[in-house]
């Protein structure tokens, strides 16, 4: 026992020592190292929560791509077809206008023709009846006086005149 | 002549090397001079007249507790999912300690829950207690004893000056009526009781434990018919012996690793008061952190060892 008290061991102070680490054992469990786990095991979770939603969302994300990618294909396959509709409808349209143009032209020129020939047709009587005065005045004045008969020799002169022109054409 | 311009050229250089010379000469000046070391094995008394069991170590004891404690204090109170600074440096350490048990007592297993308390608070106790005998002021200041009961502080807390004095060295200072500086402070691991207690625990825990996981076939391991296994039989008494020596082992590893870095400490302060010391306090805080280590460590291993039969050789 000198030995031991000469080290400055004492049965007191070795309990007291034992009884302080127990102590502080338990105080430390309760203290630091529940909690600590507890907050490193409730991370570890929120983390991994954390990751999992990062995924889906990227797993949407990829999702929507698709579906755009989708949207967009069809929208330019519509859009294809109806620009190939538009094609086809405007050459339609195309040919019928120019169709009908043709048309009208085709009946322009035909009115045109009719026209043309009426007024020649007029111009012709008038022309006759002109040179028919023309005559009969020439006549008057190479026979120096007036025909007492208008009448008749202007039924004469026409008589004649279409009988010049019945032969002459 | 080139050389001499160059180092006197480089500002830094010249003032380390000043610097060097300057404290050498200072710890030759009388007057800076440490004290010789007076070297106590023993945790003394505080109070000259008071309870023998009130001892420096005791008070450092309460010192160490209440510094852990507060520690866990400021990293718990006020937990938060994204940790501060000082949350994060112990739920690191709590975590690298847990991390450590799991790889030794299995990963998730029944054990590594059972022991971690054990072994982290050894850790921290240690870890503690043998920092706590490096800051300055342990061991210089103190409560002067003698017939007359002075007391006063000793200045100059670097110098790390440990007094006090063996136990004849006490009585011949007490005859000669010089007073003899008790330190206030005195590291708990260059105190034996604790030591001792924290080798008895553990190794009354491995028992503990063998017991709870294997019943009393764990005491096979020591004690065998000798009729039927007399190899057996003898390397059961070693085995016996081997335990009991552990608790010797525990406790002086410890105590001699610290009370001995401390006296080299002070050793060193002797013999050259300035820059010495610095080097042996790094040596000093590398070894305080190991000898935790290792003692929980070993503590682990024990506490694992005992929870496996070993009936599985036979």
């Amino acid at each position: 026992m000198d030995a031991l008290d000469k080290l400055g061991i004492s049965w007191q102070l070795l309990l007291s020592q034992i009884i302080n680490f127990g102590l502080l054992m338990v105080i430390l469990q309760q203290l630091l190292y529940k909690p600590v786990l507890n907050m490193i095991e409730q991370r570890k979770q929120r983390i991994a929560e954390g990751l999992e939603q990062a995924d889906k969302a990227s797993n949407a994300a990829a999702e929507a791509e698709a579906e755009k990618q989708g949207i967009l294909e069809e929208a330019r396959r519509e859009a294809q077809e109806v620009r190939a509709q538009a094609t086809r409808d405007a050459e339609r349209i195309a040919q019928d206008v120019r169709g009908r143009a043709d048309q009208e032209a085709q009946e322009i020129r035909m009115k045109a023709q009719a026209d043309a020939e009426a007024q020649t047709a007029a111009v012709m009587a008038d022309a006759r009846k002109q040179i028919a005065d023309l005559a009969i005045a020439a006549t008057e004045q190479i026979l120096g006086r007036e025909l007492a008969n208008r009448d008749e020799q202007e039924r004469f002169v026409a008589d004649y005149l279409a009988q010049q022109n019945g032969s002459g054409s | 002549m080139n050389l001499l311009r160059a180092f006197l050229s480089n500002s830094r250089l010249r003032n380390a090397t000043i610097g060097i010379i300057v404290l050498l000469v200072m710890s030759v000046v009388p007057f800076f001079k440490a004290p010789p070391p007076h070297v106590e094995l023993a945790a003394e008394a505080l109070l000259e007249d008071g309870p023998k069991w009130f001892t420096n170590g005791l008070l450092t004891t309460l010192l160490v507790d209440l510094i852990i404690i507060l520690m866990a204090v400021f990293a718990v109170s006020r937990m938060k999912e994204v940790p501060g600074a000082w949350q994060n440096i112990v739920e690191m350490m709590v975590e690298g300690m847990w991390n450590l048990t799991q790889s030794i007592a299995g990963h998730g297993s029944a054990n590594s829950r059972k022991f971690f308390p054990w072994v982290i608070t050894i850790f921290i106790f240690v870890l503690v207690s043998n920092y706590i005998g490096l800051l300055p002021g342990f061991g210089s200041i103190g409560i002067y004893h003698s017939g007359a009961e002075s007391h006063a502080q000793a200045e100059l807390g670097n110098q790390l000056a440990m007094t006090g004095a063996e136990g004849v060295a006490v009585a011949a200072a007490a005859e000669e009526g010089k007073p003899v500086l008790v330190p206030l402070f005195r590291s708990p691991s260059a105190d034996l009781n604790m030591t001792l207690a924290l080798a008895l625990i553990s190794v009354f825990m491995t028992q503990f434990f063998g017991v709870q996981a294997l019943g009393m076939r764990y005491f096979t391991k020591y004690f065998k018919n000798p009729f039927k296994d007399g190899m057996g039989a003898v390397v059961g008494f070693f085995e016996l012996i081997a335990e009991i020596s552990k608790i010797i082992s525990f406790s002086f590893r410890l105590f001699g690793n610290i009370f001995a870095g401390e006296v080299v400490l002070l050793v060193m302060a002797f013999l050259v008061t300035f820059l010495l010391p610095s080097i042996f306090y790094g040596l000093e805080l590398f070894i305080g952190f190991i000898q935790a280590l290792v003692f929980m460590l070993l503590t682990l291993a024990f506490f694992t060892m005992a929870t496996v039969s070993h009936d599985d050789h036979h």
